[in-house]
């Protein structure tokens, strides 16, 4: 479906010095550098699957998606989706795919969302009867309702976001390039974009690549992820693995029913936090049978439940290594 | 065929925007008769003082001076908008959402946002055609309305060029409010027959900026005085301009690199 073979995008930027003399030097004299945004990227996704885009602000990952939405030219390299080069833009490819970007909208302002989703059958060229339906089954699916008949300046932002996303599916796209949509919605908005999001490739069979800094989109939606950092690809595999191999310890959550020393429980493992009435240990994945043993024999434990470390502190503690060793590569 | 709807579509949504702002409209509307109003008063005063300037009678540079209203109704009724649109697009980025549609990207903004109540000028300006004639003392003949029916496409068509090529620049520049009244101010020298200007600013009017096609020429051709050599001419550059619009907007495309993300 998706085949991305040694991708690189460089971006020629204009070096802009602080200070007034150098920017006034600037206006007559520029210097510029290459930056590479994306520095050799090779990886292969299936039809249908749902892959998620991760890595820190700047990493490269926005550009991936637009260079395989086509929006972006590649410097060098081979991108193949859908049997299309998607650089070329044929309507061919447009029509198989579709992209929502969480930070920027496609809406009419002040019209109301009904507009926009016409406007859209028009351009994709979608049959009047294959419309209606489509429309009906996003309504129902997204709650759309009374929503589409409202100028879209007057929704709210998870509103807007729900109406973005069936604009962006009036022509039942196949691949879905979905960047950062949960961005500013609140909680249970986003667990209605990711529910949807969900819902929509398990009746399609659409592909699906996400970016997100939201870690409960990933752990919903993608099973596996593509981790970029400074525009190079640093893991391609199962989320399960990758927090495994990060953070191989588990977190075991303790709640008593009368408060207990800390003491009593750094015998047990590293105390995350201990608080009154609850208290987190990280302990390695092989003792954790003989710690929730021990505890449930020697505390007064009222409840107890073993996680896995939180996704945003994996995430965190991988970045925080591939950035240790570049400073390590530069110091050699 | 698709593409016509496509043009419908587009329309559809800019005539119930426009709807929407029926108090614009109405101020609209009288700004404009107000602006032509005082647009003619520099004609009465040049042409009290001298019954001809460069060769032009009072009714016949008012025929100019209907083209202009036109022409102007055009610019700020269908072109600009829709291109202002553009620079919006380029500066917050939601171009994307133009470029990701399986419709070519220079057909879709150049439809994307029309001013259906600036079809007064329409109006106005047959109303000036009128006036002119009167003051000739004849009506144009039939065979030269078809020819100003030409020139006026020649004429939309290079109207249209020029402005694809500015909002190209945008693509370089991203602030193109500085070059848009640029076009503007020297657009607005097109009131006047090409002859009034001398030397270089005619050379620069009828090759660079091609104010005469624009006006002069429609305005010769209704009154039955274009040679048929100049209207060859004038079809040949407005196909030339579009065609380098094309290209340039092409690569101009090319050179996107959005924003934001």
């Amino acid at each position: 479906m998706i085949r991305v073979r040694g991708l690189h995008k460089h971006y020629k930027v204009h070096e802009r010095p602080p200070g007034l003399a150098a920017a006034l030097r600037s206006v007559f004299r520029r210097r510029y550098k290459t930056i590479a945004a994306v520095d050799g990227i090779d990886f292969d996704i299936a039809d249908g699957e749902r892959v998620g885009f991760l890595g820190p602000n700047g990493a490269g990952k926005t550009t991936t998606l637009k260079v395989l939405a086509g929006l972006l030219h590649p410097t060098s390299g081979e991108v193949s989706v859908d049997g299309h080069e998607p650089r070329r833009r044929q309507d061919a490819f447009l029509k198989r795919i579709m992209l929502v970007l969480g930070q920027k909208q496609q809406l009419l302002w002040d019209l109301p969302p009904s507009e926009t989703f016409e406007l859209n059958r028009a351009v994709y060229d979608v049959p009047r009867v294959q419309y209606k339906e489509t429309l009906d089954e996003l309504t129902q699916l997204l709650q759309l309702g009374e929503l589409v008949g409202k100028p879209t300046r007057t929704l709210s932002l998870g509103e807007r976001m729900k109406c973005e996303l069936a604009a962006a599916l009036i022509h039942r796209p196949k691949v879905l390039f979905l960047d950062e949509p949960t961005i500013g919605l609140d909680v249970s908005m986003q667990a209605t974009v990711r529910d949807f999001v969900a819902r929509y490739n398990e009746r399609s069979g659409a592909t699906l690549i996400l970016t997100s800094h939201n870690m409960d989109d990933v752990a919903r939606l993608c099973p596996r992820v593509i981790v970029i950092d400074r525009g190079k690809l640093v893991y391609d595999g199962t989320l399960a693995e990758l927090v495994t191999r990060i953070r191989p310890d588990k977190r075991v959550v303790l709640r008593f029913s009368r408060s207990v020393d800390a003491a009593d429980l750094a015998a047990l493992g590293k105390v995350v936090r201990h608080d009154a009435g609850e208290s987190v240990l990280q302990v390695s994945k092989e003792a954790v049978n003989a710690v929730v043993s021990r505890a449930l024999a020697h505390l007064p434990v009222s409840d107890l439940t073993v996680e896995n470390p939180p996704l945003e502190e994996v995430m965190s503690e991988l970045f925080a290594r591939s950035q240790a060793r570049r400073v390590a590569e530069a110091a050699s | 065929m698709r593409y016509l709807n496509l043009l419908g579509s587009q329309l559809r949504a800019s005539l119930l925007l426009a709807m929407q702002y029926r108090a614009d409209f109405l101020l609209d509307g009288l700004v404009e008769v107000l602006w032509m109003a005082t647009a003619i008063v520099p004609l009465f005063v040049v042409f009290q003082a001298r019954p001809t300037v460069a060769g032009w009678r009072f009714g016949e540079a008012l025929i100019v001076m209907g083209w202009f209203t036109f022409l102007q109704g055009v610019l700020e009724g269908a072109i600009n908008p829709s291109l202002a649109s553009v620079v919006e697009h380029i500066r917050k980025g939601t171009l994307d959402f133009v470029l990701i549609k399986p419709a070519d990207a220079q057909f879709l903004v150049s439809t994307a946002r029309f001013l259906p109540w600036r079809a007064i000028n329409v109006g106005t300006a047959m109303v000036i055609f009128a006036w002119g004639f009167r003051l000739l003392g004849r009506a144009p003949a039939r065979r030269d309305v078809a020819v100003a029916a030409v020139t006026t496409v020649v004429a939309v068509v290079v109207l249209y060029s020029l402005w694809i090529l500015t909002v190209s620049a945008a693509f370089y520049v991203v602030r193109i409010d500085n070059l848009s009244f640029f076009f503007n101010a020297i657009f607005d020298a097109a009131r006047w027959p090409i002859s009034v200007f001398r030397g270089a600013v005619r050379f620069v009017f009828t090759f660079v900026v091609p104010l005469a096609l624009m006006t002069t020429y429609p305005a010769q051709a209704l009154l039955g005085t274009l040679p048929a050599t100049t209207l060859l001419a004038a079809i040949a550059g407005a196909a030339l301009a579009f065609t380098v619009a094309r290209v340039v907007w092409n690569a101009s495309i090319a050179r996107y690199t959005s924003a934001g993300g």
